[in-house]
């Protein structure tokens, strides 16, 4: 288990520090060449320019056509990924590209824009490129670190494991419950048909399951009367034991949702708004000629 | 016999295969039904009471089923406490997650076979990933997608035109900045000028509101479609620079690799330079000079880019418009010398010729006028004068503005009007009347002249010197004891002095008489500047005396022309105050502006935009000018 678990680390530090040092963070030099040409020739010309700076310039429609462009390219990622292939153009690659050129975008098209804002479908384009790129970054961030936490939370338990302990833990209640009384009985369906182990979003996000069921077990099973015989005493410390068993389980389960909505959570962020930003980057083009 | 109830316990193996079946008999006549071990019928349900239900038969084939918990149970999909079952019709009892089958036995009994649901739900590690709560990550992309589009690009788009009759403009969203102040009027439409789709803006939108000319009721049809369109203020009319179809081919491609290909890129693209927006940019912020005059903000009106400066097209031209007549100005040192306007024939339709002043033209008016003798300063020109007296306007030798009236403002002069300007001197008086008042040869007209003379004698004695006003000539009138009329236009008549004058027999010719009133029509220039004399400006010592640029003291013909060279303007202009305290700027807007050439360059954001307000009636306008 100890060696499984050493070579699944190495494993996993290699492809995640892969996509970001990829062939010696190529990517990243090419992106920050990229943003210093663009910083430079922006302020050595925008000044030179008659007009001033926006996306109208000559400088502006260059910056434009090359931020188009990427935006184009970054989302075939969602496209690349789902088709194998070999080669050079592997897919950590694409990665790594995607990730450093992606972020040499805020350069980019920010001097497009040449600072000039407003409630236009244009703004709106602007606002999107950055939610999706703040949302990337978050992703970088969590695909940087969490999957270390991920790990270090399960410890060498799987997940599959976690959710076998819950239904054995399940079946152990039923099976002890048996004797008790109907507020016995009542005591521990609370615990084993009401637990929720995950929930929506924001209550994996945040960890928060202040109303867990089994928790409210636990109480209600101090407040039962006193029991009838020596057997249902001894199904209740079971079931109390079993309990607290039950509460160790989905707190490790659950940080372990609150780690993957974390890994998972900005992707539900990063692809609509892709989308939404497509369309927009569309509008923003064809209205820029159509009124031109 | 006595009956009883044959029950038959099917379990689901965990692992799957056949379910393990085991059958047992309750003897009747009643069984119990719970969750207790002692229970004839257990059913390990937490949700069933310890002892839940009983059942006993109450016929052949029929059982009754009764809850003794109080908790219900389900027969026929109706919660039921109690219920009876005909055995025959496979009725079926639902406890919790159990379900009891009746049917007939062989016996007399009842055969109950015993179920468990049993649908464990068997979570899969997916529950861990966000997928198993959000389901729509993809439709929510889709859905963000497809409205955006249709909402920023296809209703605008398709349905602008059709929505603003509802006052809806979806278009407005595509405008990418403010329009300055002059034009905000047009905010909400943006057809007025993105008249085609596709189509880059083109003059003909610009021009339906700024077309200066041709004539006054052109433009008041101009200004009455911009107040129509709600423009609060009057717009500049405004004429092109030149020919347009050569403007663009004039122009060379600006300076600067990046630029170039803008340009050409542009032209491919349909994306004319030459347009008024080429230059005047709206829907961005104009930038502001950093000395702008607070009242006249530039940026009240649309963002002027220079994308040309003069010399870049009036450099090497010729190369581009091999059949232009205009001389290359490259820079103020290689100004062509001034070729002004030259009169060679006078009369009413006078013909001019631009003609280089360092060829010494010279200039055909038809007048007599020697500028030398009547600036001497100790001459008769100048005695007389003296003798007129301060009372009447002189007082001392004859200056410029003695005769030369400043136009108000004092930017340049009144035409010459004879009676007017010369009439102190040269009287035009030939009678006195009844009524003891001078009567005036009428100035102008020689028909009139000669009728007003026709069949008059000589009056007076001839005397020496001329006639102070209010006095008749009568030297004019004594040439040769002939007639008044033949005595006016010879040598001592009165006409004689300033009249090119030839005879026909009796008939009196006079070559025909026209002053230039403006020599430079393509500049600009201004007297009335502190550094061009301060004409017209009282209190202010101009720099400059007349004598210094124009050298009338010397001239001794109306021929002369006394417009001075470009050297004269080159002794301030281009130089630095260390070498001139009157130093002037010699770029091309000093004198010239591109929309009129003869006028200068007015200062940024002038006229400000507040003095165009409208003042008068659309059908007024453009009377002014």
């Amino acid at each position: 288990m100890t060696q499984i678990g050493a070579h699944t680390e190495r494993v996993r530090q290699r492809t995640h520090e892969g996509f970001l040092r990829h062939h010696g963070f190529r990517y990243a030099q090419i992106a920050t060449g990229l943003c210093v040409a663009a910083v430079g020739v922006y302020f050595v010309t925008a000044a030179r320019l008659h007009e001033p700076p926006s996306g109208g310039s000559w400088l502006g429609y260059t910056l434009g056509t090359i931020s188009a462009g990427l935006i184009v390219w970054l989302a075939f990622l969602g496209v690349r990924k789902r088709v194998i292939t070999e080669g050079h153009y592997s897919l950590k690659a694409w990665v790594s590209a995607h990730v450093y050129l992606g972020l040499s975008l805020v350069v980019l098209a920010t001097l497009h824009t040449g600072f000039q804002f407003g409630w236009n479908i244009h703004t709106l384009a602007y606002a999107l490129m950055m939610l999706v790129i703040a949302s990337g970054a978050l992703g970088i961030w969590a695909y940087a670190t969490l999957p270390q936490r991920l790990h270090a939370n399960r410890g060498e338990i799987t997940r599959r494991q976690m959710l076998d302990a819950l239904e054995r833990l399940d079946a152990q209640l039923r099976d002890v419950a048996q004797p008790l009384d109907r507020a016995g009985a009542a005591v521990v369906r609370l615990s084993v048909e009401d637990t929720e182990l995950g929930g929506g979003f924001l209550r994996r996000l945040t960890n928060n399951h202040g109303d867990d069921a089994n928790q409210r077990a636990l109480k209600a099973l101090r407040n039962l009367p006193p029991p009838a015989g020596e057997r249902q005493a001894e199904a209740l410390a079971k079931i109390e034991e079993l309990l607290r068993q039950k509460a160790d389980v989905l707190s490790l389960a659950r940080r372990q949702m609150q780690i993957t909505a974390m890994l998972e959570g900005w992707l539900f962020i990063h692809i609509p708004a892709t989308f939404a930003l497509l369309a927009a980057l569309t509008a923003h083009i064809v209205s820029v000629f159509a009124y031109w | 016999m006595a009956q009883d109830f044959h029950l038959k316990l099917i379990t689901q193996r965990a692992s799957g295969g056949d379910p393990i079946v085991r059958e047992r008999t309750v003897p009747g006549p009643e069984a119990t039904i719970g969750r207790a071990a002692d229970s004839d019928i257990v059913l390990a349900d937490l949700a069933i009471d310890l002892k839940h239900a009983k059942m006993r038969f109450s016929g052949p084939g029929r059982v009754s089923l009764e809850s003794v918990s109080g908790l219900p149970f389900t027969v026929g999909g109706r919660v039921v406490q109690r219920a009876d079952l005909n055995a025959a019709s496979h009725p079926v009892a639902y406890f919790g997650s159990y379900a009891l089958a009746f049917e007939p036995a062989e016996d007399e009994g009842v055969t109950v076979t015993v179920t468990r649901d049993d649908q464990e739900h068997h979570a899969s590690p997916s529950v861990f990933s966000l997928q198993a709560r959000f389901l729509g990550r993809r439709n929510m992309a889709w859905a963000l997608g497809a409205g955006i589009f249709l909402v920023c690009l296809l209703v605008p788009l398709v349905f602008a035109g059709v929505l603003s009759h509802l006052q809806i403009h979806p278009d407005q969203q595509w405008s990418s900045g403010p329009l300055s102040k002059a034009h905000a009027f047009l905010e909400t439409d943006c057809k007025a000028c993105h008249v085609n789709t596709f189509v880059a803006v083109r003059d003909n939108a610009c021009l339906s509101c700024h077309q200066a000319g041709p004539d006054k009721g052109a433009e008041a049809k101009v200004l009455a479609k911009a107040k129509d369109e709600g423009s609060p203020f009057e717009p500049i009319l405004v004429s092109e620079h030149a020919e347009h179809a050569k403007l663009e081919k004039a122009a060379p491609l600006p300076p600067g690799l990046a630029s170039k290909a803008s340009v050409i890129i542009q032209r491919a693209f349909n994306h004319p330079t030459d347009r008024c927006a080429s230059c005047h940019i709206e829907h961005t912020k104009a930038k502001a000079p950093a000395d702008a005059d607070p009242h006249a903000p530039v940026t009240d009106k649309p963002d002027l880019t220079v994308t040309q400066t003069c010399e870049s097209c009036h450099t090497g031209m010729k190369s581009r418009l091999p059949k232009t007549e205009l001389i290359d100005t490259p820079d103020w040192g290689h100004h062509p010398a001034f070729r002004p306007l030259v009169m060679t024939a006078a009369g009413p339709t006078p013909t001019f010729t631009r003609i280089a002043l360092t060829s010494a033209p010279q200039e055909r008016n038809g007048l007599t006028f020697p500028h030398k003798l009547h600036l001497e300063p100790r001459g008769g020109v100048a005695r007389q004068a003296i003798d007129l007296g301060k009372a009447n306007g002189y007082g001392a030798a004859l200056e410029c503005q003695d005769c030369h009236r400043a136009q108000p403002g004092g930017k340049g002069f009144e035409p010459i009007e004879m009676e007017r300007d010369c009439g102190a001197c040269h009287s035009l008086a030939y009678a006195r009347g009844p009524d003891g008042k001078l009567k005036y040869l009428p100035h102008g007209e020689l028909q009139k002249v000669v009728d007003t003379l026709a069949g008059r004698t000589l009056q007076g004695s001839p005397p020496s010197g001329r006639q102070r006003p209010g006095e008749i000539r009568p030297q004019a009138f004594s040439a040769s004891g002939a007639s008044a009329y033949r005595a006016t236009f010879s040598k001592g008549g009165a006409c004689f002095d300033c009249h090119t004058i030839t005879w026909a027999g009796d008939t009196v010719r006079m070559a025909p008489v026209k002053l230039t009133a403006r020599y430079l029509p393509r500049g600009d220039f201004d007297h009335s500047i502190p550094e061009h004399g301060a004409i017209g400006k009282t209190g202010k010592a101009g720099s400059f005396k007349c004598a210094d640029c124009h050298a009338a003291a010397k001239s001794e013909k109306a021929s002369d022309m006394l417009v001075p060279d470009l050297p004269k303007c080159a002794a301030c202009h281009g130089k630095t105050t260390e070498q001139i305290a009157a130093a002037g700027k010699s770029d091309c807007a000093e004198c010239h502006s591109f929309h009129a050439p003869g006028e200068a360059t007015p200062p940024p954001g002038h006229p400000p935009l507040e003095t165009l307000r409208w003042t008068k009636d659309v059908a007024s306008l453009g009377e002014g000018g």
